[in-house]
């Protein structure tokens, strides 16, 4: 007997997942997402945020153009409070670009996307930030931001209001069978080990980058090629809307401003495994140069940090590689396929399409169990009660949202300083069960994603933990040096200028003035003889001698 | 992994002084008068860098809290990576200023000048109604002016127009001796100011008599007001426009002639704020021949050149040093000149911000924030019992007599008294 049971269990906390979640409790289907990490952590928290119009494909990739065309529009509807409608050009600066014009004139006009050749002074009327080498402006009024955090968070929240389950931190390690059918699920705990059953009468596999992995513990194969993206984080959103390289797509030729920063993508390697994903400097350097071709302030702002995602490109067979791979995915329906009843999965795809990959997968699963209910997710809006998505606060001013720093907030106390948390923004995630370390916080509210990195609220959400959630004080340093350390990991490819005294001011208040290593091992004493600093060696002493 | 190769990122350079340079040490929310005062202000971290980076030039300005900025810019003395903290905070005030229309009360504060014209052309009538409590509650009710807060008490004879009838030394060059080799006859131009002109002409009278007395020709240009109160109540539009003219005269000045101010704040708009946060053209110029009155008679002491033939003069004396002269990097020259003195025995009292900030501390809804910014200085001053309060700032000035109730001048009164004026 399996320790729960639900209809289907999805796996995957990334945009995918969470789009199946919602549309599967939409059409009224009980359903339980397993994530191994935390929602948002794999490949959809690690994109640049633009919400494709389709421009960027509709040369090479004509079928994921138009469905970026579709999506694009359905998501402005639809998800309003994580969509900023920022509009976008596509700039050429070299010969080499303007040889590319007609060709993607032409893609723009086959894809359906608006697009306006405009006077190059006009343009640098709206932006003032463009650069000197731009020769050609193109307005693609249908690119925009999207935040990838809020929307996973609100398809799960939506979700779960309906009556879904999720479970973060939990890794599928296995799976069970009735003959040719999967039966359910088996689970591990990733921070207490803990083995759980699911019972479940279908499976969907949407985890990107790692379908692979899971498609293995049925001994399927399903082809995903990793390919690593670096982007470098600005402090400043440096212009109003995105800016493309007018050009076939190469590296580091978009500039993505959303909320409070602008990024800087990206790049295109290959990788053998999608946890693997080094970050060199001359992908920094490069991504920082190509940036300053189309945008000036790019050198001259503060690089906050670097960090790098993986595309999860779905290998049709095809000889391409990296970029000239498709952008499209595929349903695998695992039944039809290698007979295996109850196991589908959804490959490629990215997120802005998130929500007609999930609709596809779902057709098929709804389908299989007998459900005739239509999907409903281009008309319902992810927002559809008021009490959704408080937690929502960095809205443009468009939306007619609050502003994250309107006048009510202004005079009230902030965790985080660079990014406007309040209190109250963290104080119900600090309860949510699927919510585990200070990371998780920071993703579903922005914490600690400012110039400093978290060098300041970490220790104030430390102390939250004691308060709201009860946590005794030595797990709360453990949290905030974790956090610190994940921070870290993207600070220090881009030091140089402001973020390096940053850096050393960091360090400063954390090592020297709180002490928090010592402390650590003073809560946490490594065992000894191990020679990890918890004491000297046995051998070691029997060389030397007693002192 | 660090390489060699990262040095190829030398080409990225960030601004100077620029909002992308704090690193949140919070050293400026640590000193500010008004976030150790008051937990609704969030400080100048929040409200100047912070808050900068989501300031768009298009979109209306957020205003809450702004105005609780006194202005004493204490943030960027003490801001390690040297972010102009309240310039950022000011520029904004400006342009919400700008959107949402200023209050009558801080239109007239702007135009200190033109107000004190009238003071001083109705002196003893003017003086009446600012000591009357009845003319006073109106005020407060009417315009905003708290009814506690004591107003500066004007005067008629203008220090403009003594100095046109007041008699020159005779103009022969001095001696060439030991000490005093190379110096050729010294002349500077006397920035007064609003406060000397119409509400403290003795001081002016001191500043020329100390500065004849070492034997250079003072000077007075005609001079508009300098503008910091047209700042501080958000009208940049006016304190440019004082500004400009200012900058004009000023620079109209022969080579060699320095400028002298005898007000630390005058003498921070013309060295620092009119080149920075008015952007006047040719201001920079202007600036660096600006000096503090008690810097520049300092300086001529290390030249050798000031007169220190002193009387004694039997004296205890507290000195406060005003915020904005922490601005100008001087130091304290006056304390400095004051240990010349014989006699003269002399304290700092190290206690922060006075409060008053101008006008700040004059309406009606931060006069008792005002107050309690001060209360530490005025705990330290009553304690210390001693004859008078020094501080190189008028305002500062009126507040520790208004709040401790001791007596007060300007650092140059004791020298003036050094030198055997009265």
């Amino acid at each position: 007997m399996p320790d729960t049971s639900t209809g289907v269990v999805v796996i995957g906390g990334g945009s995918t997942g969470a789009g199946v979640l919602r549309d599967l409790t939409l059409r009224g289907i009980d359903a339980i997402l397993v994530e191994k990490g935390d929602l948002a952590s794999g490949t959809t928290g690690r994109s640049h945020g633009l919400l494709h119009s389709g421009g960027r494909y509709c040369v090479n990739d004509l079928a994921a153009a138009i469905e970026c065309v579709e999506e694009g529009r359905i998501l402005r509807r639809i998800a309003r409070t994580t969509v900023e409608d920022t509009g976008g050009y596509f700039v050429s600066v070299s010969e080499e670009d303007e040889a590319w014009e007609p060709r993607f004139v032409e893609g723009c006009q086959k894809a359906g996307i608006t697009c306006e050749r405009i006077p190059v002074e006009e343009a640098r009327r709206r932006e003032p930030a463009l650069s000197t080498h731009v020769r050609t402006v193109f307005w693609v009024p249908e690119d925009g931001h999207l935040d990838p955090f809020y929307l996973v968070v609100g398809n799960v929240e939506s979700a779960r209001r309906r009556g879904a389950q999720i479970r973060t931190y939990t890794e599928v390690i296995g799976f069970t069978r009735n003959g040719n059918r999967i039966s359910g699920v088996l689970t591990r705990d990733a921070v207490t080990g803990e083995e759980t059953s699911i019972g479940c009468q279908a499976v969907i596999n949407a985890t990107g980058a790692w379908s692979g992995f899971v498609a293995r513990l049925l001994d399927v194969e399903v082809k995903v090629v990793p390919v690593k993206g670096v982007m470098v984080v600005l402090s400043r959103r440096l212009a109003h809307a995105a800016i493309n390289r007018c050009h076939k797509p190469g590296d580091g030729d978009i500039v993505v401003p959303g909320l409070s920063v602008a990024i800087l993508g990206t790049t295109a390697v290959k990788v053998p495994h999608p946890e693997v994903l080094p970050i060199e400097w001359n992908e920094v350097q490069l991504l920082i140069d190509e940036g300053a071709k189309m945008l000036d302030g790019v050198t001259t702002a503060r690089a906050m940090r670097a960090y790098a995602g993986v595309r999860p490109l779905y290998d049709l067979g095809a000889e391409a590689e990296g970029r000239e791979m498709s952008r499209n995915f595929a349903v695998i329906d695992h039944e039809e396929r290698d007979g295996i009843a109850g196991f589908t999965s959804i490959v490629g795809g990215k997120v802005t399409t998130y929500r007609l990959m999930a609709e596809r997968v779902t057709d098929l699963v709804a389908r299989r169990l007998g459900v005739t209910t239509a999907c409903t997710t281009a008309e319902v809006p992810l927002n559809d009660r008021d009490d959704e998505m408080d937690q929502l606060r960095h809205r443009p001013a468009q939306l007619g949202m609050p502003k994250p720093h309107g006048e009510e907030l202004a005079l009230q106390p902030l965790l985080c300083e660079c990014e406007l948390v309040r209190p109250q923004d963290v104080e119900t995630w600090m309860k949510d069960p699927a919510v585990r370390t200070l990371e998780d916080i920071r993703r579903r509210t922005r914490s600690g994603m400012g110039p400093c990195q978290a060098a300041i609220c970490s220790y104030r959400l430390a102390g939250r933990m004691v308060t709201d959630r009860g946590v005794d004080g030595r797990t709360a340093t453990r949290a905030m040096a974790d956090f610190l350390e994940t921070r870290w990991r993207g600070v220090r490819h881009v030091f140089w200028g402001s973020q390096l005294r940053q850096a050393q001011v960091t360090a400063a208040l954390h090592l020297e003035l709180f002490n928090v290593d010592r402390q650590l091992q003073e809560y946490f004493p490594p065992p000894l003889g191990e020679g990890q600093g918890g004491g000297v060696p046995a051998e070691a002493v029997e060389a030397v001698g007693q002192p | 992994m660090i390489t060699e190769d990262r040095e190829t990122f030398s080409d990225t350079v960030e601004e100077e002084h620029s909002v992308e340079a704090c690193t949140k040490c919070t050293a400026c929310n640590t000193v500010c008068p008004v976030a150790r005062s008051t937990e609704i202000f969030r400080g100048p971290k929040s409200l100047g860098p912070e808050s900068e980076r989501y300031r768009d030039p298009h979109e209306a300005t957020v205003t809450a809290g702004l105005d609780l900025c006194s202005g004493c810019k204490l943030c960027e003395v003490t801001c390690p990576s040297q972010v102009s903290i309240q310039e950022y905070i000011r520029r904004a005030q400006n342009k919400g200023a700008r959107e949402k229309g200023r209050t009558l009360r801080d239109w007239l504060l702007g135009h200190t000048r033109l107000l004190s014209r009238f003071g001083s052309l109705t002196a003893p009538l003017a003086n009446f109604g600012n000591r009357n409590p009845l003319f006073r509650l109106l005020m407060e009710r009417v315009v905003g002016i708290h009814r506690k807060r004591p107003l500066p008490k004007y005067q008629w004879l203008t220090f403009e127009s003594w100095f046109k009838r007041h008699a020159r030394p005779s103009v022969s060059p001095p001696p060439l001796g030991e000490g005093r080799v190379g110096a050729a006859r010294r002349t500077v131009a006397y920035f007064y100011g609003c406060w000397v002109d119409f509400n403290e002409r003795r001081l002016g009278q001191q500043v020329v008599a100390v500065l004849e007395r070492n034997g250079i020709e003072v000077i007075v240009p005609r001079q508009q007001c300098c503008g910091i109160p047209a700042v501080v109540n958000s009208n940049t539009y006016l304190a440019r426009k004082y500004g400009v003219e200012n900058v004009r005269r000023l620079s109209a000045l022969p080579t060699g002639v320095d400028i002298i101010a005898s007000s630390t704040s005058c003498g921070l708009m013309l060295k620092h704020d009119y080149a920075h946060l008015l952007e006047i053209p040719g201001a920079e110029q202007v600036g660096s021949r600006v000096y503090d009155i008690c810097e520049y008679l300092w300086m001529l002491h290390e030249a050798g050149e000031l007169d220190v033939d002193f009387q004694p003069v039997d004296t205890r004396v507290l000195y406060h040093a005003p915020c904005h002269l922490k601005s100008h990097g001087i130091g304290y020259p006056a304390m400095r000149l004051l240990r010349l003195i014989p006699g003269v025995r002399v304290e700092e009292v190290d206690e922060g911000c006075c409060g008053i900030s101008g006008t700040y501390g004059v309406k009606v809804e931060k006069y008792d924030l005002s107050m309690k910014i001060g209360s530490r200085l005025f705990e330290a001053v009553k304690a210390a019992g001693s004859d008078s309060v020094l501080a190189d700032c008028e305002t500062c000035r009126m507040q520790v007599e208004h709040g401790a109730g001791s007596r007060s001048a300007h650092p140059i009164d004791i020298l003036a008294r050094a030198y055997g004026y009265r």
